[in-house]
């Protein structure tokens, strides 16, 4: 009986959401108020229904009701709890539903916030953001949907389980942040739509749409970080990220993010450059949409496409659509966006802005190029070519460069014009701090993008940290604060900035988290208890091995001892080795996993896996890395995070205009 | 020239010279894994490729053997369609790594063997698969 509830409730809202299209579009076209606050009502009820549905569906999986396919295929009786939950969003049906249900939390939010203060673009946003509901809700009605009824002549007694890899702590919050990013590009997309179709942009939409933006974001950014972190821990190839085509899918529209960012600055200082904000928001959304057909359309096989598919078709046209209806709406109102205004000089911080945004964007078609590699490649000669780690990196690692040097040279710029006198006194001393980096790091015999790296990074940090002195300085003479209280008021005073300065700091310490990449090292071996191992200064002896059974798998556990090169014990290692369903007759169904252990240094990571055991011989087999300066990235990763809680906070001389 | 138009033609250039980068790096990789040609068993029987490829099939049931000497070493045989190939791999063997597992092999082929150093299941197809399988065990015996 409840799934079919569960059905009903997405018929009604496919129904309530086309109701909405209708009545508003009506609205536009009379102006009669009742037709709007009807349109508004049904506005909200897709979104009520969107919610109701998704609650069915996740009190199915924790009720572990067997006669619902995707509860089936995606849990059984032993998977925890809080994995029945997840299983909302492991597969593909339950994920397309997942979407829809942020989309109507981020619908809801928007409508309500909104609906006094942007009542002429209200109804346009409401059409738009209806619009993609329908479009998701089209697919769990007709394509993938989550409560089809199980379709077996025999009675099931337990499902299929959650895979194991999915199975991590991470996986629970992962999943939810990258669509809680992805999923919200739809909102500043509906403001831009419907401030292009009314003629209508000021400041307080620019404001609006600048919170969203940096929101949805950091979402987006915290979910990319999260799924490298769930990678480094759970997958056993000892890295973070893979340029994997779904690990590009999230990346592309971070990117296009990261521009919009900036340059939607310039839009609220100096009210230029909208026509490109607008094609930067049309192609981060479109991207969204593009990321999540990556993901689900199967049409690359990666480990992400824990499905393949019909809806990529479906995904493909919506994309189209998106991109033919929102550049003809901006092709139809270019006047209306032209500004008239023009970047006085090359050396302003408009251009130092343009030229990040550049940058950015062509990043962003370097990645999609090499994501599509494959599929052109197939198109155009015939034989697929397949694109790997090393080919991202190679057209990558200098256009990373280039935007970490600019992230040092855009915050010295002066908005308009740079004088020369400033310009040399702002670059001075970062400048001579970067050539000394990169001379002593030249005498420690460090070549290549490593030295580039490093140096950029002291650049760019000694430029912070001079902003940050500027300031605190300027309040201690002209206030006569101390220093804690002036650097306290100077971050309360322009959150936005200093907060970008914090997230700019993060990014450095990623980077340099990243350069350690070029010193990894590692090391197979098999080992019988009592003997010993070497990998650079450390040394790992097999103390013992020993077994336990655990509710849903068999696990054989290392005793690995890690010692420095004076013999000095660190720390114990215990990867593991896991057999889940062991129980199961069926030899098919009980599948290995291996449970790495890490052990984290400031300066690198002691990484280990338990290959397998012969116990014919008793020897078990591990693999070691060492990865040098892998923390940095998570601890830029927070500082990241940090900067843009900052930023995001409403500063009070904001609400007070 | 004006400085706007001085202006659009620097980031222009930038924007080619990037490009053309993107361009050189495709058709110039540094690193023989950078860009791999995905064949078919088939073809590379067939045709006789000396170039590192990479190829897609199933592991034939029955047919994988771990060195007697060498625990990383394995050989096995990749079924694609009707044809079959002898591999030998030499590495950390995945963990859904098993007879009938869908797998994606990189290496070399020669003197009849094909000889790879990357070994890749596709994931997590048996939770996508038949609910039948699951539901043949007895719940009796599963102690929780």
């Amino acid at each position: 009986m409840i799934p079919v509830i569960g059905g009903l409730a997405l018929n009604l809202a496919l129904g309530l959401s086309i109701i909405t299209i209708i009545l508003l579009s009506f609205h536009l076209r009379t102006g009669d108020n009742r037709l709007y606050l009807s349109g508004q009502r049904a506005a909200l009820a897709v979104s009520l229904v969107s919610f109701f549905a998704t609650f069915v569906l996740a009190q199915l999986l924790l009720s572990s009701n067997f006669d619902v396919d995707y509860v089936a295929h995606y849990t059984s009786l032993e998977t925890p709890t809080i994995y029945k939950l997840t299983a909302l969003w492991a597969g593909q049906a339950g994920s397309l539903l997942f979407w829809l249900f942020i989309l109507s939390i981020y619908g809801v939010v928007a409508i309500l916030q909104n609906r006094r203060s942007q009542q002429k673009l209200m109804p346009w946003i409401m059409i738009v953001i209806a619009t993609v509901q329908l479009f998701f809700l089209i697919l769990v009605n007709f394509v993938s949907n989550p409560f089809v009824p199980t379709d077996a002549d025999f009675i099931l007694a337990n499902g299929l389980g959650l895979n194991p890899l999915l199975q991590n702590a991470t996986m629970v919050i992962h999943p939810p942040l990258l669509y809680l990013g992805y999923v919200g590009f739809t909102i500043p997309f509906a403001f831009s739509i419907a401030a292009m179709a009314q003629q209508e942009m000021n400041a307080l939409w620019i404001k609006t749409i600048r919170t969203w933006i940096l929101f949805v974001w950091l979402m987006l950014g915290i979910g990319i970080i999260l799924g490298g972190w769930w990678a480094y821990q759970e997958l056993g190839w000892g890295g973070y990220w893979a340029w994997d085509p779904v690990e590009n899918a999230s990346f592309m529209p971070w990117l296009t993010g990261t521009a919009l960012l900036h340059s939607i600055m310039i839009q609220e200082k100096r009210n230029m450059l909208k026509v490109w904000n607008m094609t930067l928001i049309i192609i981060t959304f479109t991207l969204c949409i593009f990321g999540t057909f990556l993901t689900r359309s199967g049409i690359m096989s990666s480990v992400h496409s824990f499905s393949a598919s019909s809806v990529g078709p479906i995904f493909l046209g919506f994309v189209f659509l998106i991109l033919i209806v929102s550049f003809s709406l901006l092709f139809y109102r270019r006047a209306f966006l032209y500004s008239g205004k023009r970047i006085e000089s090359f050396s302003s911080r408009e251009s130092g802005f343009l030229f990040n945004n550049v940058i950015f964007v062509v990043m962003c078609f370097a990645v999609f190029w090499g994501t599509l590699f494959p599929v052109i490649s197939e198109a155009i000669r015939g034989t697929k070519i397949t694109v790997g780690a090393p080919f991202f990196d190679q057209i990558n690692i200098p256009i990373g460069l280039l935007l970490l040097l600019l992230t040092g040279v855009g915050p010295l710029l002066v908005w308009r014009r740079t004088s020369k006198q400033c310009a040399i006194r702002n670059f001075t001393i970062p400048v001579t701090v970067g050539l000394v980096t990169a001379l002593i790091l030249f005498l420690l015999k460090m070549r290549g993008y490593v030295l580039i790296s490093f140096s950029l990074s002291s650049f760019v940090l000694t430029t912070i940290i001079i902003e940050f002195a500027k300031g605190i300085r300027s309040r201690m003479r002209s206030q006569h604060e101390n220093m804690l209280i002036a650097f306290w008021r100077l971050m309360r005073k322009n959150r936005s900035r200093y907060g970008g300065y914090i997230v700019h700091i993060g990014i450095v310490l990623m980077f340099v988290g990243f350069t350690g990449h070029a010193f990894d090292s590692e090391k197979e071996f098999g080992l019988k208890v009592g003997e010993k191992e070497h990998l650079n200064n450390y040394q790992f002896e097999l103390l013992r091995i020993s077994e336990q059974e655990r509710p849903n798998h068999y696990a054989w556990i290392a005793d690995l001892r890690l010692q420095d090169s004076e013999g000095k014990t660190i720390t114990i290692l215990q990867p593991e080795k896991r057999i889940y369903f062991f129980r199961s007759p069926d030899p098919d169904r009980r599948q290995p996993h291996s449970e790495l252990d890490i052990y984290n240094f400031l300066n690198s990571d002691i990484y280990s896996i338990f290959n397998g055991i012969d116990t014919d011989k008793g020897v078990a087999y591990f693999k070691i890395m060492i990865n040098p300066l892998v923390s940095w990235v998570w601890i830029g990763g927070y500082i990241f995070v940090l900067g843009t809680l900052i930023s995001l906070y409403p500063s009070r001389k904001e609400t007070v205009i | 020239m004006e400085s706007k138009n001085k202006f659009y033609f620097a980031i222009t250039i930038i924007a080619l010279v990037v490009v053309f980068w993107i361009w050189y790096a495709s058709t110039n990789p540094n690193s023989e894994q950078a860009l791999v040609t995905f064949l078919s068993v088939e073809e590379l029987i067939d045709d006789g490729f000396s170039d590192r490829v990479r190829l897609g099939g199933v592991v034939e049931d029955g047919s994988i053997q771990v060195d007697e000497n060498n625990y990383m070493t394995c050989q096995f045989e990749l079924k694609e369609g009707d044809y079959l190939l002898p591999v030998e791999y030499t590495g950390v063997r995945p963990d859904l790594f098993k007879d009938g597992a869908e797998i994606i092999i990189e290496g070399i082929y020669r003197d009849g063997v094909f000889k790879a150093d990357i070994l890749q299941t596709k994931c997590a197809s048996k939770y996508e698969g038949d609910l039948r399988d699951a539901n043949n065990y007895n719940l009796g015996e599963v102690s929780i």
